[in-house]
Order: structure tokens, then C-alpha cells, then sequence
């Protein structure tokens, strides 16, 4: 602390007069207005939750403190209360040159509803600093609020200064370290004058559209997505009074600052400060806790780091970043690892191993533990056994001995995971049922019953246990309480973009191989992989030829579903044959395929269409088939340039009969007949087919005996034709 | 031949190797344009020839011992040409003896180097490296890739800071690396189990000749007992004798240890009278020397050899090139 306050009074006197005339002034936002740290909200507000054990709004406000700040309005919604009293008792309530004024709302549902109700206060004078209570930052303010006043004074319609700070989102998964989007902002170099501000872009169109009046207004416009949104922003009072006057406007971002650089309202104009050596970030999801909780570790935030924000003696800081209480009772075995906190109070037992974790208070950890990447809060009782990676485990949790919790895990408070448990990856476990729908406006934060939440808990730990309590246990495990949360249809492919455990190997592996798809760019896989880290998880030992061979798989399943599309837009919108034949074959160049693959796909995708065409009875269907291999023959015939092709295409039919289409199974020889009616395949192939077929088992059969007489004709036309030639 | 000697002026090229083989380079591209003037013979004209560049090259900035045995090898490869050869001979001789002494000498040099200290990198080692040394790079990234599980302590100092160059490389390629500065030294050395230092050269009675620094380095180690691995390939060794380092050093910029970049705040020296001035001296020296006592060990391209051994190899040294 006492480091700071001298910062704090250093940076005073460096601007005494400017600082004179209004005190500094900021709005802290102790609501983000979205529900990405559910379940665990419910319980407790976002920041409030430890961040490497200190509440996260301890940041914030040690940062405001030591940025000159002096008057700072908390604006607390969900679990005010929680929120009120934790800043009554803290030390913060009593700081001499720095207040703490709590603004408190229940029916706020956004940052909009915030600011607007401030604004009805009055108790914003002059410029101030807009942050929500989960950012973590030591930048000084200083050189940024000198910027925003001296453009203040050349043009009153500068309202706004956003910091901004490098940060190269990874080319694989369009996403920061911070787990947030690729951010697209077009910035004047000159001016830093901010003209576009995108962070929803579609990658799948893969590209972002500019209005052609901000090319044609600017000399120079710099596109960036390199930049990261450190959510600081210094704003003018207008910024205030346009939320009022505009009261759609909901998200600060999404609403507020796009609204003004599309609608241009009024001629009000953002700019930026960029800032390069000092630190900046908002925990927004898991990924961003968890990252920022490493930069603390490695002390990259410093001067908030734990064993100066948590005072004199309490915390020490030894050899490979270990943060160590000065009560921890560990065992002579325990094995750790760098980058570790351990928090007051806390035992470890024998042969327990810890690397890259925080540990909080009062927490008993048994022995033959292994905790790698993980988060324990306080009072959490780990027996012996259980093994933790990448997981989040809020106050009270009981981890019974042998539990194991896959990566990505989120344990709310006071969970209880049964005996040789196993919580599966990336899910979300808590004491409270899951809403029963997701609400669909997701600015509607944390459950509206603050004090509900507190009763239900109260009943089911007070000794006599509700009986549905035994229904639950079952969930996880004998002696296990808490609800497994579902993860809605279509979210959990994206739960691992913002999981606490770093993205799985395959996912990048396939996400790399989409995008060489999508743009045959270039990647080198090794490097990629390599330069995001953190991926020596455990698929290491079972070789790269399966991959390969999957990858071919892949391709080819794709390859045959552009060939079927292709097909089928040509049979919808009448392209001409020779303009399909070209299509195909630019399809087969760019997958790198033969044709022999090219032929069995055109085939498979008529056969489909002719099933997937109305039809009542198998001879209706023949005459679909009939119809569309009439239609088509010449496209099916450019592709079958020899006999192995041909043969191909039998394989494939007799596949397609045995798997997705049975309608045909019945039809086999007679659609053999057609082919071979219309000149697709040449009685050679089929009689190769066929003594091909003859070793075969006797279940690869089936369709070589259903269609032995018409092989049986074949043969004897063919003998017939040989003794005539005679 | 002037682009490096700007280059070495300009501080661009650094390192001994780099420096090295650059100069070898140049002499390459001066040996292909020459052409030996009338009544003169091709021996002595390229000599003095030669001769001057070396001067040039002095005068931009003083060459190292490596670069001195280099250049000592290639003036004893044209005395000992043939007086038979033609000129066109004379000049792809002198072309090819210099590529095979850079791929000799250094690369491959380098190569043998790697794998001798490679085998004395244990899983879980803490390996501490003082500055950038191109050859303790290669060994970390070497046994990076042999899937050793270790970590780096990159030491630097100002005013260089060369070690952050290091430092980039090593954590691009995933490395653990702790970062400190020379002051630091004594905290850290106690969780170090092994030193790496590289060499600007090695004089015949076991001293190191290496970047200012480094005798702390090896000093702190010795004291708290851990191994310290001087890695040198064999041409940077030297007859010479020395104790200390002054009678021979190189002194740098003295404005670069006065001035510290990109702080403004630190600026206690500026603005000094011409008078007060004068009761000051800036001494920015660039090498130092460090006794054969605080060395565990030489690795070099011969193998790893006691300090002691080193008269050996500069004989058999000076024995074999002479005649290659």
C-alpha cells in the first residue's frame, strides 16, 4: 500500500493546479451486465470473486487510487448489498483523499441504465474515468487525461479517450490470450481519432465492410486487429447525457460507441491512447481470469501484486514465483511447482503436487493431490487422491478422495463432488438449479434473488438435508451435492473458447486445418503450435499418421459434400453440363483428388437426390433414378474414363445401399442395368466387379447374387457375341 | 570491405563468430576482385593488401583475438602458396581454404561443440547464461529439442543488453527463462545448478577473455559452488599470456553508460560544466578477464578440457592449420 500512496502523491504534485480545479473523478461499473461467469454469480458478484485471493475490485480501486483518482462512484446492481458491505468494512471506506461513494440500483439491467441513473445523481462534475470493477491495470493516467484535456480544449466534441494496448489475436482461433473476439478498429494515425470499432466481425465472410466516407474524410486511416480494448475509458460529462438522451443505448460498446461512429451524433468524436509498456486488461470470461491471474503471478501488473496489495508480511515472494503465506502448513514431500500462491492457513499434504495454481485460505489439501492450472478459493477441502487441472473451485467445495476434475471444470460454492468422481470437461457444477431457460437478452445479469439464493443454501447445509437433496447426489457421485449444469444446444462447441483450460490441441489442430481449407494460407503447423503454448497436454505419444489419415477422411467428406451441392445447384438452377463438368473438376483440383473419386461422388449425389425426390414405390424411385441418370449421364460419363472408374462407381452404389440409401438395396441390379443401358458402364467393368466379388465374403455378396442374372445375361450376350463373331 | 568495417563501427555486427566470419567473407570478395598488379607478385602484394584492410577494419573497431588467428591463418595460406600457381588458381585456393576454415573452424566447430555440453544438461536443471553468446544459444536450443526439461537464467547488463536478444529467442521457442541483471547475481545463483558462459577468447594459461561481466559471473558461481562451462571452439584460443585485463581491452561508447535510453528521469549527469567534467572519467570497458580457477571446464570442438589443457591445444592447433 504505502508504495502506492507515494506513487499516488507523486503523480499529484506533478500537475498540482490541473488536478486543483476539479477533483478526478470515476464511475465504477461492479456489474459487467452479462452472464459469462454463471453459476458462480448467482452467489456472489463478479467482482468480488478472488482474483490470485484478492477480491477483483481491490485492483481497480488500488489502480484509481494510485492514478491520481480521488472521488470514485461505485455503481453496485446485482448483490449491492454483498457489494456495499464489503466496501464498508474494507479499508477503502476510510482512505484520506480518496472516497468511495456506492451508487446502489435493483432494477438497472445494463451499463446504459447505469450511466443514465448517475446522471440523474448529478454528482459528476467534470472529465472522469469510466471502468468496470473487474479491470486490472497500472498504467498511469496521467499522459492520457493531459491528451483528452488538451483535445477538450482544441474541440469540445472530443468526448472520449479509449486505451487501447497491442495484442495480436492468434491467427487460429480469431481470439486474444484474453479470450475475447478479434477486435477491428480503424484508427487515424495522426489524430488517434477512432472511425470504426468492430468486435463481432464474421470470420466466415472473411471480410469487414468500411463506409467509404471514412476513407474519403481521413488523409489516412490505419485498420487494426492487433489492438485490444482495455475497457478505461476518460470521458467528458457529455458522454453522460448522451446515454440519457439516447436511452436505447445499453451496451457501452455494442451501443454507445458504435452509435456514435455510425450515426455520427452531433459530431461527438472517440479517441484512443494507446498505451505500450504498462499493463491493462478486463477479466471479461474464464480464459481472461485465468490469463490475468498468470500476468499477476508473474508480476507483469506490478505494482498490484499480491504481496503489496495484501500489505506488509502476509504474502512472500520466493524463488520461481511463489507466493507464500507465512502460516502454510506443507508437508516435507509436497512438490511445487513455479508460479504458485498459496493463501493463509492452508495444509498440504504429502506427495501433493502444485504447479501454475493459487490456492486460497484455510484450504486442506490431502495427499497424492496433483493441481496444475487451477483456481481454490478458500475453505475448499481437496482429500487425498484427487486430481485437478484447469479448474475453478469456489469457496466451501468438498472434493471427496480420488475425485478428478477434467479440464475447464467450474465448481460453484459449497459443491460437494462424491468419492472417485469424475466431473467431466468444461462443465459448470453449482447448489442452485440451472434457470430453466436461458434468457435470451443476456444483459440481464445475475438471478434477481439475492436473497433467496442465501435461504436455499442455508436449508440445505443446516444439518437437516432436503429431500430432493438425495436426487441431486446422484449427479456427482455417492456423497456428492450440486447440479450439473447443461450446456445449451450449440454452446458447447464454443465453452472452450472461453474455458480456463487453455484450447485443447484438437481443436486448434481442426480449427487450422478449416481455415488452410478456407484460404490455403499458409500456416506452419509446428510454429502455431509451438507459439501459443501450453499445448503439451497429453496427445503426444499416438504418432501423426492417424492424423493423416483422418485429415484424408476429412477431405474427402468434404470434397463429396461440395461435389453433392455442386450437383445439386446444377439440377435446381439448370447449369449446363459442360459448366458443371467444369465445376466438379475445379472442386477435384482444389481438393486434390482423382477422379476416380470425382466419379464416385457425382454418382453418389444423383443416387441421393433420387431418394431424397418423392417417391411412393421402388419402381417410382427406379424411374427417379432413371430420370436423373438420363439427365446426367454426360457429366457421370466425363468422369469414368476407364474401367477401374467404372468399378469404382459399382463399389460405391453397392456402399451407398448398404449405409444411407436401403431404398435402393432392392433396386441394385436393375439400376446396374440402366448404367449399363445408358453406356456408363461397360460390360467389362461389371464382369470385374463381379469376379472381383466372387473371393469376397459371403456377406460382401449380397448384391453380386441379386444381380447374378443379369451378370448371367451379360455373359452369355457376350459369349453369344463371340461366337457370332466367329 | 567497408560495409563491414561500418558494421562493426556501428555496432550491427557483434559476437565473435559473426564478426568472424563477416570479416572472412569480405576478405573472400576482396580476393575474387583482385588482380595482381604488373611486376609484382601475387604472395607479397596480397599481403600488404590485406594488411591494409586489417588496418581499416582496426580502425572501426579493434579486432578480436579470434579475428587475429584468422587473419594470421589466411596471410600464412597465401605465404605458402605455390609460386607456380597461376593467379585465377592462387585466388580459388585462397576462396576455398577460407570457406573450409569457416566451416571448420566455426560451424562445424559449433556443431561438436553442441553436443558435448548437451550431455551435461540434466532434466531439471537451472542453467544460467551471463549476455548472448551465440554458442550457448545453440546448446540451449539444442537441448531444448532433445526434450531435456530445464530452465534458463539469462543474466545481462547494461549498457549492451545483448542478453534480451537471447531472451526473445529462447522464450519464442518455449523456454522457461527467468530475466535479471548482473546485479541480481547472487540471489539467483542459488538456485542455479550449472553456468554456460561463451568466450571472445582464451589465452594459453586457462584466462577467459569474454564480455565484461563475465568473471563476476564465474566468480559468484565458483563461490557457491556450481559448475561453470566455458563454450569456445578452438580457433578463438591464444599463445598469449594475461593476467588482468587492462593491458588489453577494448573501451566502448563512455556516452552509453552515462545515458540510460528511454529514461528521462535518469539524467544526474547531464549538464556538467567542461570544468566538473574534468574530475570525471567514464569507463565503459567491453572485456574482462577471468582466471582459470573459476572454470570447471573448456568445451571446445576438441572435447572438454581442464583450463589447464589449453597450451595443449593452441600447440596442436597451431600445428594443424599451419598445415591444412
Amino acid at each position: 500500500m504505502g508504495a502506492q500512496k507515494k506513487g499516488a502523491t507523486a503523480r499529484v504534485s506533478e500537475d498540482p493546479e490541473e488536478l486543483a480545479r476539479h477533483p478526478l473523478q470515476a464511475i465504477l461499473l461492479a456489474d459487467s451486465f452479462t452472464t459469462k461467469f454463471r453459476p458462480i454469480t448467482l452467489e456472489r458478484p463478479k467482482v468480488l470473486l478472488p482474483l490470485v485471493n484478492i477480491p477483483m475490485i481491490n485492483y481497480t480501486l488500488a489502480w484509481l487510487e494510485s492514478a491520481g483518482v480521488e472521488e470514485v462512484f461505485v455503481f453496485c446492481c446485482a448483490h449491492s448489498k454483498q457489494v456495499i458491505d464489503y466496501l464498508e468494512s474494507s479499508e477503502w471506506s476510510s482512505q484520506p483523499n480518496f472516497s468511495v461513494t456506492t451508487i446502489e440500483s435493483h432494477n438497472s439491467i445494463s451499463a446504459g441504465d447505469a450511466l443514465r441513473l448517475i446522471y440523474e445523481r448529478n454528482v459528476i462534475h467534470g472529465d472522469f474515468v469510466l471502468i468496470s470493477g473487474d479491470t486490472v491495470s497500472n498504467m498511469s493516467l496521467t499522459q492520457a487525461l493531459q491528451e483528452h484535456k488538451d483535445r477538450r480544449k482544441k474541440d469540445a466534441n472530443a468526448i472520449m479517450t479509449m486505451v487501447v494496448k497491442q495484442s495480436k489475436p492468434s491467427p487460429i482461433t480469431q481470439q486474444s490470450r484474453l479470450g475475447t473476439d478479434e477486435l477491428f478498429m480503424a484508427i487515424n494515425p495522426v489524430t488517434k481519432q477512432l472511425l470504426y470499432y468492430e468486435d463481432k466481425a464474421e470470420y466466415s465472410k472473411g471480410f469487414i465492410s468500411l463506409d467509404k466516407t471514412l476513407i474519403a474524410d481521413n488523409p489516412s486511416v490505419i485498420l487494426h486487429n492487433d489492438k485490444q480494448d482495455c475497457y478505461i475509458d476518460i470521458c467528458s460529462q457529455e458522454v453522460l447525457s448522451l446515454f440519457t438522451d439516447n436511452f436505447d443505448y445499453q451496451h457501452l460498446r455494442r451501443h454507445f460507441v458504435k452509435g456514435l461512429l455510425v450515426d455520427d451524433i452531433m459530431g461527438y468524436k472517440i479517441f484512443t491512447h494507446e498505451i505500450h509498456s504498462s499493463y491493462a486488461a478486463r477479466i471479461d470470461n474464464f480464459r481472461s481470469y485465468d490469463t490475468i491471474s498468470k500476468d499477476i503471478i508473474q508480476r507483469w501488473t506490478y505494482p498490484f501484486v499480491p504481496d503489496v496489495l495484501c500489505g506488509s508480511s502476509a504474502i512472500k515472494v520466493e524463488r520461481q514465483g511463489t507466493y507464500r503465506a507465512s502460516d502454510v502448513t506443507l508437508s516435507r514431500s509436497a512438490q511445487l511447482g513455479s508460479f504458485i500462491f498459496i493463501g493463509q492457513g492452508t495444509k498440504i499434504g504429502n506427495d501433493t503436487k502444485i504447479s501454475h495454481s493459487v490456492i486460497g485460505e484455510r484450504c486442506t489439501i490431502g495427499s497424492n493431490v496433483t493441481i496444475e492450472g487451477s483456481y481454490i478459493w478458500n475453505n475448499v477441502t481437496i482429500e487425498d487422491g484427487c486430481q485437478l487441472r484447469n479448474a475453478i473451485v469456489c469457496d466451501g467445495v468438498i472434493l471427496k478422495s480420488g475425485a478428478v476434475l477434467q479440464p475447464g471444470v467450474i465448481l460453484s460454492f459449497k459443491v460437494v463432488v462424491g468419492q472417485q468422481f469424475v466431473v467431466p470437461a468444461y462443465s459448470k457444477v453449482s447448489l442452485l438449479q440451472q434457470p430453466t431457460q436461458q434468457d435470451s437478452d443476456e444483459e440481464l445479469e445475475y438471478a434477481d434473488s439475492t436473497s433467496g439464493t442465501g435461504e436455499l443454501r442455508s436449508d440445505k447445509l443446516n444439518g437437516d438435508i432436503a429431500p430432493d437433496l438425495s436426487e441431486i447426489a446422484s449427479e456427482l457421485g455417492t456423497g456428492g451435492v450440486g447440479y450439473i449444469w447443461k450446456v445449451f444446444e450449440g454452446a458447447y462447441d464454443e465453452e472452450w473458447r472461453h474455458s480456463v483450460a487453455p484450447i485443447p490441441t484438437d481443436k486448434l489442430v481442426k480449427l487450422m486445418l478449416d481455415r488452410d481449407e478456407d484460404e490455403e494460407l499458409l500456416t506452419q503447423d509446428g510454429n502455431i503450435i509451438s507459439a501459443s503454448g501450453e499445448l503439451k497436454t497429453d496427445s503426444d505419444g499416438n504418432g501423426s499418421e492417424d492424423d493423416d489419415n483422418e485429415d484424408s477422411r476429412d477431405d474427402y467428406v468434404s470434397f463429396e459434400k461440395e461435389v453433392e451441392a455442386t450437383f445439386l445447384r446444377a439440377v435446381h438452377e439448370n447449369v449446363k453440363v459442360d459448366l458443371a463438368v467444369l465445376e466438379v473438376n475445379a472442386l477435384r483440383l482444389s481438393y486434390n483428388m482423382a477422379s476416380v473419386d470425382c466419379g464416385g461422388a457425382i454418382f453418389y449425389s444423383m443416387m441421393k437426390l433420387a431418394v431424397e425426390s418423392p417417391h411412393n414405390s421402388a419402381s417410382e424411385l427406379h424411374r427417379n433414378a432413371a430420370d436423373i441418370v438420363t439427365t446426367w449421364q454426360k457429366l457421370l460419363k466425363s468422369f469414368l474414363h476407364d474401367i477401374d472408374e467404372e468399378i469404382e462407381v459399382i463399389l460405391k452404389f453397392e456402399e451407398m445401399c448398404l449405409e444411407s440409401a436401403k431404398e435402393f438395396a432392392a433396386l441394385f441390379p436393375q439400376i446396374l442395368h440402366l448404367l449399363y443401358d445408358k453406356e456408363i458402364l461397360q460390360e467389362d467393368a461389371i464382369l470385374r466387379w463381379a469376379d472381383e466379388k466372387e473371393g469376397a465374403d459371403e456377406s460382401d455378396k449380397v448384391f453380386l447374387k441379386r444381380s447374378e442374372k443379369f451378370i448371367q445375361w451379360l455373359r452369355e450376350a457376350e459369349e453369344e457375341e463371340e461366337e457370332e463373331d466367329e | 570491405m567497408n560495409r563491414v568495417g561500418l558494421q562493426y563501427l556501428a555496432g550491427d555486427l557483434s559476437g565473435g563468430n559473426a564478426r568472424c566470419i563477416a570479416m572472412l567473407q569480405a576478405f573472400q570478395e576482396a580476393i575474387r576482385d583482385y588482380s595482381t598488379p604488373p611486376e609484382k607478385t601475387l604472395t607479397r602484394d596480397l599481403t600488404s593488401k590485406i594488411g591494409g584492410f586489417v588496418s581499416f577494419l582496426i580502425e572501426c573497431r579493434p579486432l578480436s583475438m579470434s579475428m587475429g588467428n584468422a587473419i594470421r591463418f589466411l596471410k600464412s595460406r597465401i605465404a605458402r602458396l605455390p609460386l607456380t600457381l597461376s593467379e585465377s588458381e592462387a585466388k580459388t585456393t585462397l576462396c576455398s581454404d577460407i570457406d573450409r576454415f569457416i566451416n571448420e573452424k566455426i560451424v562445424l566447430a559449433d556443431k561438436v561443440i553442441l553436443r558435448h555440453a548437451a550431455a551435461k544438461i540434466r532434466d531439471g536443471d537451472v542453467l544460467l547464461t551471463y549476455g548472448s553468446s551465440c554458442v550457448v544459444e545453440m546448446i540451449l536450443l539444442y537441448a531444448h529439442e532433445l526434450g531435456k526439461q530445464f530452465r534458463v537464467v539469462v543474466v545481462d547488463s547494461h549498457p549492451m543488453l545483448e542478453g534480451q536478444k537471447l531472451l526473445r529467442r529462447l522464450v519464442v521457442k518455449g523456454l522457461s527463462c527467468i530475466y535479471t541483471q548482473l546485479n541480481a547475481i547472487s540471489y539467483v545463483m542459488h538456485e542455479v545448478t550449472r553456468v554456460f558462459l561463451g568466450a571472445s577468447s582464451i589465452f594459453s594459461n586457462g584466462t577467459v577473455y569474454s564480455m565484461v561481466g563475465t568473471a563476476s559471473v564465474a566468480m559468484v558461481a565458483h563461490a557457491f559452488r556450481v559448475p561453470v562451462l566455458v563454450c569456445c571452439e578452438a580457433y578463438k584460443f591464444h599463445e598469449r599470456v594475461q593476467l588482468d585485463s587492462i593491458c588489453f581491452n577494448e573501451l566502448g561508447d563512455p556516452d552509453a553508460i552515462s545515458k540510460v535510453p528511454g529514461r528521462v528521469d535518469v539524467n544526474f549527469l547531464d549538464n556538467l560544466t567542461d570544468k566538473q567534467k574534468e574530475n570525471l572519467e567514464l569507463l565503459n570497458l567491453k572485456y574482462d578477464a577471468t582466471p582459470s580457477d573459476y572454470i570447471s571446464v573448456i568445451v571446445t570442438d576438441y572435447g572438454m578440457i581442464p583450463p589447464t589443457s589449453v597450451p595443449v591445444i593452441v600447440r596442436e592447433y597451431r600445428k594443424e592449420y599451419l598445415l591444412i
